[in-house]
């Protein structure tokens, strides 16, 4: 019996060692959605291209996971969301995350002072809560904007959006129609308990109980499954979450290179391409590095 | 005469039950379900619309024997090559319509088995668990037969028949990671049952000797096995974040607030009161003359102990260990929430990207794992129960 213990106390510590980290080398992590292990896999596709040795730990978990392993120094660099910062500073009402620089600048200078965590270039792109009208019902009353859709739904147009019951009572809708002046009856809205924008979009998608509106993700790749087209927040209504590389300082000093490396990737992405890519993962199934190493070399930043 | 007859050709009631609902949801459920691309929900295809009516003749003669030896084959060696037989039968089915429905070199569509192919699957399933259970094979046999059924399901699996099939899709894209998940699952579960059985055994053995520690070491256990999984994961979050912060040679051997850390030491609190409970109940049924007996020929307290009560309530305890492998196994999944990793990754990403496919690519062995484990186990502990005897 003794043998068989001590060969499993063994085995147990072989175990742990092999997790140990490899030094020296850049942690590039994310969150589990496929546009931030996406980015990630990008990042860390650059970085080694540039001779910096990288340790894969994408799919970390959730937010509020990888955000405290970075500031415990566990990961070195991961894709977060500009409007993020709100939650994480307390302030979400501050009315700097409804723009994307004034967002940009002041969560920068925040997590600098609070934690030495430094921001690198933001994508121009938002993925917040949008709304998100079908193809055909956007074509025939020339809808591009919200400001398009508060004119149509205010001059009787026949919208029924469908969303989730967060999106319709916490404030977001409200603040929609106040900015857009545009009021929805209730029987203008579904509402969804579970409040997965894969419902939402599904129930425009089949025209469920006439619905031709939907409550999307900015970038969400379901969105060209299911022809849907995204109303521009021309207004600023909503918090813009632009994805962010985020590294901590003592990793960045040790390689500077990584932000101008990271840079023209970042500012490569438009709502298009990132729209695009995710539609190249979520709906066709293609593997997230195959790619994620594709974009790369379609825009020439990787040969 | 028509009790005669029933006499005679006594129908077996299970059999009539599964052929009957096996029937009912070839013919009015969907065998196959076609989906244009990953995410969008699938329409319902019927065999007869995608294969050759030879093909689907053929399924449907097979399964009405199937069928008729569930109704009326008494022999549970027949019954259970009949059901195996009905297996293959489906799945090679299932393959076929994959291939026809996927056009050449599409990578997008996806070919997923339907209800109807589900439900006769479980029916037949059972049928081989029943006749199975009919045979009263050993310990070692069962073993076997796990083994035989292993090795084939992943022979078809490799052999590249099912290819086309959704969850093979999402497998070949995560190829890589799947093998890398998987260890860490098997890891994940395994390593936390080890550390507890080296705790549990202990704290079990001195709740037998000193009574007065049972009442507040299970209440506490209890408790801790009352806590929901999520929450626990997160609760160990923070003690071993500040941990690994005061003493950072802690964080250099592995110990941190995400990872695997937490997922272990979670996984270990749970797996403690099954052990515990056990061992203590093990250590009970061993009747008092024995020990008495060993005593007076001299055995020392510890050779007692080792000698005599842990062998006699090892099966005991074993059975509470096969109960929290299994458990953790299933467990493990939320483990992927914190940066652990495992199976659950596949899971929690499926969900996240609404492609029910990717969640059954983590959720499936996952199930495979744990009725395995169960096998094995079960196994293990009646070998040494009648070793004993």
């Amino acid at each position: 019996m003794s043998e068989i213990l001590k060969s499993l106390v063994v085995s147990s510590l072989l175990f742990i060692g092999a997790s140990i980290p490899v030094h020296g080398a850049v942690v590039v992590s994310s969150k589990l959605s496929s546009e931030s292990v996406m980015i990630g896999q990008m990042i860390r596709l650059l970085l080694n291209a540039a001779g910096i040795q990288t340790v894969d730990r994408t799919t970390l978990g959730a937010t509020y996971v990888v955000r405290k392993a970075l500031l415990a120094g566990e990961i070195d660099i991961y894709v977060e969301y500009t409007g993020n910062a709100g939650f994480f500073f307390n302030r979400p009402s501050d009315p700097a995350w409804k723009d994307l620089r004034k967002g940009y600048e002041l969560g920068s200078k925040l997590d600098y002072a609070a934690n030495r965590i430094i921001w690198l270039t933001p994508a121009n792109a938002s993925n917040a809560w949008a709304l998100a009208v079908r193809k055909d019902v956007a074509r025939a009353n020339h809808l591009q904007t919200m400001s398009d859709f508060g004119r149509w739904v205010s001059g009787g147009g026949r919208v029924v959006l469908a969303c989730s019951a967060e999106f319709a009572n916490a404030g977001t809708l409200r603040s929609l129609e106040k900015t857009y002046g545009f009021t929805l009856r209730s029987d203008q809205l579904i509402v969804l308990a579970g409040g997965e924008t894969s419902a939402t979009i599904a129930a425009a998608a089949a025209q469920t109980n006439g619905t031709n509106t939907a409550m999307v993700y900015g970038t969400d790749g379901n969105v060209l499954a299911a022809n849907l087209q995204i109303l521009e927040d021309d207004l600023h209504a909503e918090p813009v979450y632009a994805p962010v590389p985020m590294v901590r300082e003592i990793a960045l000093k040790a390689n500077p290179q990584i932000a101008q490396i990271v840079k023209p990737l970042m500012e490569s992405f438009t709502r298009d391409t990132l729209l695009e890519l995710n539609a190249r993962v979520q709906i066709n199934g293609e593997s997230i590095n195959s790619v994620a190493e594709d974009y790369l070399k379609s825009k020439g930043l990787l040969k | 005469m028509m009790k005669t007859w029933a006499g005679r050709h006594s129908i077996d009631r299970l059999g009539a039950l599964l052929s009957l609902v096996g029937a009912v949801s070839l013919v009015f459920l969907p065998f196959v379900v076609f989906k244009a691309n990953r995410i969008v929900p699938g329409d319902a295809r019927s065999l007869s619309q995608i294969l050759a009516l030879a093909a689907v003749l053929a399924l449907y003669v097979i399964l009405a024997l199937v069928a008729s030896t569930a109704l009326f084959l008494r022999s549970a060696r027949s019954r259970l090559a009949a059901a195996l037989i009905g297996v293959a039968a489906v799945t090679l089915t299932l393959g076929a319509a994959g291939d026809a429905l996927t056009p050449l070199g599409n990578q997008v569509v996806r070919v997923s088995p339907g209800t109807g192919f589900w439900i006769v699957l479980i029916c037949l399933g059972l049928m081989a668990t029943d006749a199975i259970t009919r045979m009263r094979p050993g310990p070692g046999i069962r073993v076997l037969f796990l083994l035989v059924f292993a090795a084939s399901a992943a022979a078809a699996l490799a052999s590249g028949f099912f290819d086309h099939l959704s969850v093979m899709r999402e497998y070949e894209v995560n190829a890589s990671r799947f093998t890398r998940e998987a260890r860490q699952h098997v890891f994940l579960a395994l390593g936390s049952v080890t550390a507890a059985v080296l705790f549990a055994v202990p704290i079990g053995i001195l709740c037998h000797r000193v009574p007065r520690l049972r009442a507040g070491t299970l209440g506490t256990l209890n408790l801790i096995q009352t806590i929901p999984s999520i929450a626990l994961f997160g609760i160990l979050m923070a003690p071993l974040g500040a941990l690994a912060a005061a003493a950072p040679f802690l964080s250099d051997i592995g110990i941190r607030g995400i990872g695997t850390a937490p997922a272990v030491l979670a996984l270990f609190l749970y797996s403690l009161l099954p052990v515990v409970a056990n061992t203590m109940v093990g250590l009970g049924r061993v009747s008092p003359a024995t020990v008495d007996a060993a005593r007076g020929m001299g055995l020392t307290s510890w050779q007692v102990l080792t000698d005599i009560e842990l062998i006699l309530a090892f099966p005991v305890i074993l059975t509470g260990i096969r109960i929290v492998l299994v458990q953790n196994i299933g467990l493990a999944t939320v483990a992927a929430l914190i940066g652990a990793g495992g199976l659950g990754v596949f899971v929690f990403q499926g969900i996240n990207q609404t492609a029910i496919d990717l969640v059954l690519l983590g959720a499936l062995p996952i199930v495979a794992l744990g009725f395995s484990c169960a096998v094995l186990l079960d196994a293990l502990v009646e070998a040494i129960q009648r070793s004993a005897r």
